[in-house]
């Protein structure tokens, strides 16, 4: 059973947020009406997470991309009332949009801060609605969201190679925000394949998970010269 | 044949259900304005998304679940109190227990739509059913909630069974009402023991019932690991803020009774002294528990914790934290310690206060906890939107209704313990306090 | 009121007095229902089910105790009401 995981080289990383788009266009996140992103509603799976100081990115800091850790021992699981968020053999924290109930109770118990709410009935203008990836389910009002690992994709991948009868590739699996980093600072693959180049990533010195002493074994990891 | 209620002794207790006067339709009208407002905005809600609320990422919970633990806390006010004043047998009992039940039932219905109000997509609330998990704490509540419930309606009415036979007997309106309820109670004494056996083993059942729901409460936020929540102090601390809460809110209810109804006759001063003493004991209980759990935060000083500290000591709820240490400790404590301030005035405002400064406590529990998360990425701020405030004063609106409803067709004391009492009490306390008197030893000789 | 109607008025009164307690029991044997499905759930998913397991023992014998004295105060009442009835019956004929 291969164990799905992404690295992030913060040292190769530029910041550009170009994952952040990425992943909203695959993923028909919603677009979220200005003044309900100042009121802290805006919806995205890959964020960049940056130091404020009094409203301007504070002196020596990181822009980080952050998404769902999709942790292995995942603190919104263990709360979740109705089975709507499980973490599958792969090692994927899923969301089951059609079950949710929309307590909310995983976004507050997620130490990241990782999942977003559907405030109201997402909306794309006519443009963006003829862009809507068919892949990928629409939500609805009153449930949660969060990054899946573009799951979705794995599904073709699977079929693909279930067809021509081989196992997947390295690198078959890309998540969006992968495949559109210009700086190439992300890698995704099998963590639990010692040939992949995530393993190799992984084992790198530099290599840390974002607070670990939490015990919630992130499958995220960052790579970084400082800290 | 008929019994006429105006000959009873107990008359000031059978008169608010015969005789409504025009203040009741008024308050009933004005209250059932404030629901049907707040029923609106709830469908308004329904309707466009939790958007309507002030809610956003970090601060995912708002005044729904703040509401939920404080009316719930509320709810320990009387199964709690009753259970505890009946088993520990303390004859100023007798004209408490029934109001302090009636809130409990009440209340308990309130908040527990809570959670169902602040869901997403209510329309599904039924899949707890189909594809629920125990292991949630929230199903945990769903539980333990249910089971308080029932048994605090059971405990409720089964001490009244007497009660409904007496105004079965006294005839007029809601015959078949009152006679399905009254279960074909006829004041035997046989009945008498089954009754008292089955109330035995219910207030034994409860205490630890009214424990529980609480402390799961308090689970919803201590089983996660959020900065602030993380506690194992919790529980307790939860529980003795409910009955905090609990027995502030049943003072007010008392007093408001007591000069509506011109239960003065019932309702002493001695009942306000003796309930201000239990209201002192809880504050002082209560800020021991406030105390250690925010020394331990600030003396360890872990970075997370301390953030959501400051944000309580120094920062945007400030204001809060403070009013709530004065709410809770300092009025209380100063109009409860001195016997020239403990008069019904003084005991009224007190109880005001706690149960301000325990809402501004459910408040400071759930907010700052929620605006700052362990990363840096989002920083919150919750405004609570009109939706928010509508449906706050709704739930109070509903609370009042209920009781006002409640109290035109049962009476709000118990009147068969009123008799009782006078019947026998003295005589019974009388030969109690002397069996606990030193024998002579001289007679023996 | 006449005493045949009288009776007749109580036995109806008695029929829906019984109903209401056969409902409680409805409720608490739903409610096992419910509890028993989610264990289940949780076995078949392999989700913590001692979780499940062992709340459900705390919560489930609670509710029975609750019908169980509702009955017993139900049925404790009624027997003396029918002692009454019929001693009054007596004394009339």
């Amino acid at each position: 059973m291969p164990k799905w995981a992404m690295v992030i080289d913060l040292d190769k990383c530029t910041g550009c947020g170009a994952c952040m788009s990425a992943c909203k266009l695959e993923n028909n996140i919603s677009i979220v009406k200005p003044e309900q992103a100042n009121k802290g509603r805006v919806m995205f799976w890959m964020n960049i997470m940056q130091e404020y100081e009094d409203g301007i990115p504070a002196e020596n800091s990181r822009r980080t991309p952050k998404l769902c850790f999709q942790c292995d021992k995942p603190p919104c699981t263990k709360v979740c009332p109705v089975h709507a968020t499980y973490l599958n053999p792969e090692g994927l924290v899923g969301q089951v949009y059609h079950r949710c109930i929309g307590c909310r109770y995983c976004m507050a118990a997620c130490p990241y801060t990782a999942k977003v709410f559907n405030w109201y009935e997402p909306e794309w203008d006519s443009s963006m609605k003829e862009c809507l990836n068919p892949h990928v389910s629409l939500r609805m009002k009153g449930v949660v969201e969060k990054c899946s690992f573009c799951a979705h994709r794995l599904i073709r991948v699977k079929e693909n190679a279930a067809a021509e009868d081989r196992e997947i590739r390295d690198e078959e699996f890309v998540p969006a925000c992968m495949e559109n980093c210009p700086a190439d600072a992300i890698y995704f693959g099998d963590i639990s394949n010692k040939n992949t180049k995530v393993y190799k990533a992984a084992s790198n010195h530099r290599a840390f998970r974002m607070m670990e002493e939490l015990g919630t074994e992130p499958k995220v990891i960052y790579l970084s010269q400082r800290e | 044949m008929e019994k006429d209620y105006k000959k009873e002794i107990d008359y000031p207790l059978y008169k608010p259900i015969y005789e409504t006067g025009k203040g009741f339709y008024i308050a009933l009208f004005i209250l059932l304005a404030i629901a049907a407002w707040a029923a609106y905005m709830y469908i308004r809600q329904v309707t466009y998304g939790l958007g309507v609320t002030g809610m956003n990422v970090p601060v995912s919970w708002g005044f729904y679940i703040v509401n939920f633990v404080f009316f719930i806390g509320i709810s320990h006010a009387g199964t709690l109190i009753s259970a505890i004043l009946r088993l520990s047998k303390a004859e100023w009992r007798r004209p408490i227990t029934r109001m302090a039940e009636v809130i409990t039932a009440i209340v308990l219905l309130i908040g527990g739509i809570h959670p169902i109000i602040d869901l997403g997509r209510p329309d599904r609330v039924l899949n707890i059913f189909t594809a629920g998990r125990l292991q949630s704490p929230l199903l945990w509540d769903v539980t333990s909630i249910t089971a308080y419930f029932t048994a605090s309606t059971v405990y409720l009415y089964l001490p009244m069974i007497p009660d409904i036979a007496r105004l079965r007997d006294h005839g007029g309106k809601l015959r078949w009402f009152y006679n399905f309820l009254s279960w074909g109670w006829h004041d035997t004494p046989r009945q008498k023991k089954v009754l008292e056996r089955a109330i035995n083993i219910l207030m034994v059942i409860v205490i630890p019932i009214a424990v529980s729901v609480h402390t799961v409460i308090s689970y919803i936020f201590s089983m996660t690991l959020q900065p602030g929540w993380h506690s194992t102090i919790f529980g307790p601390y939860f529980v003795v803020g409910a009955i905090f809460s609990g027995i502030a809110a049943l003072i007010i209810v008392m007093i408001t009774f007591r000069k509506v109804f011109h239960l003065e006759g019932y309702l002493k001063e001695i009942h306000f002294r003796y309930l201000g003493t239990l209201l002192l004991v809880m504050s002082l209980l209560w800020f021991y528990f406030t105390f250690s759990e925010y020394l331990t935060g600030v003396f360890a000083a872990e970075p997370h914790e301390m953030r959501t500290i400051m944000y309580k000591f120094t920062g945007p709820f400030a204001i809060f934290f403070w009013g709530m240490v004065v709410c809770n400790f300092i009025i209380p404590v100063i109009f409860l310690s001195f016997k020239k301030l403990k008069k019904i005035p003084g005991i009224l405002f007190a109880s005001i206060t706690v149960v301000i400064g325990m809402w501004l406590e459910r408040l400071i529990i759930v907010i700052p906890s929620l605006a700052n998360p362990r990363l840096p990425l989002h920083r919150g701020i919750y405004i609570p939107s009109l939706t928010e405030w509508s449906l706050f004063i709704g739930a109070v609106a509903l609370f009042i209704l209920g009781y006002m409803v409640f109290s035109k067709f049962f009476p709000i004391i118990s009147i068969w313990e009123i008799e009782e009492g006078r019947k026998e009490s003295a005589q019974i306390v009388k030969q109690r306090v002397e069996s606990y008197m030193p024998e002579n030893v001289n007679n023996k000789i | 009121m006449k005493n045949s109607n009288k009776k007749y008025f109580l036995n109806k009164i008695f029929i829906f007095q019984t109903i209401s307690v056969t409902l409680i029991w409805v409720l608490f044997i739903g409610i096992v229902l419910w509890v028993s499905n989610l264990v289940h759930l949780s076995i078949f998913w392999h989700d913590q089910r001692g979780i499940s397991i062992s709340i459900s023992l705390v919560a489930l014998p609670i509710f029975f105790t609750l019908a169980s004295v509702l009955t017993y105060v139900f049925i404790g009442l009624h027997k003396e009401e029918k002692k009454l009835m019929s001693k009054e019956k007596g004394e009339e004929e």
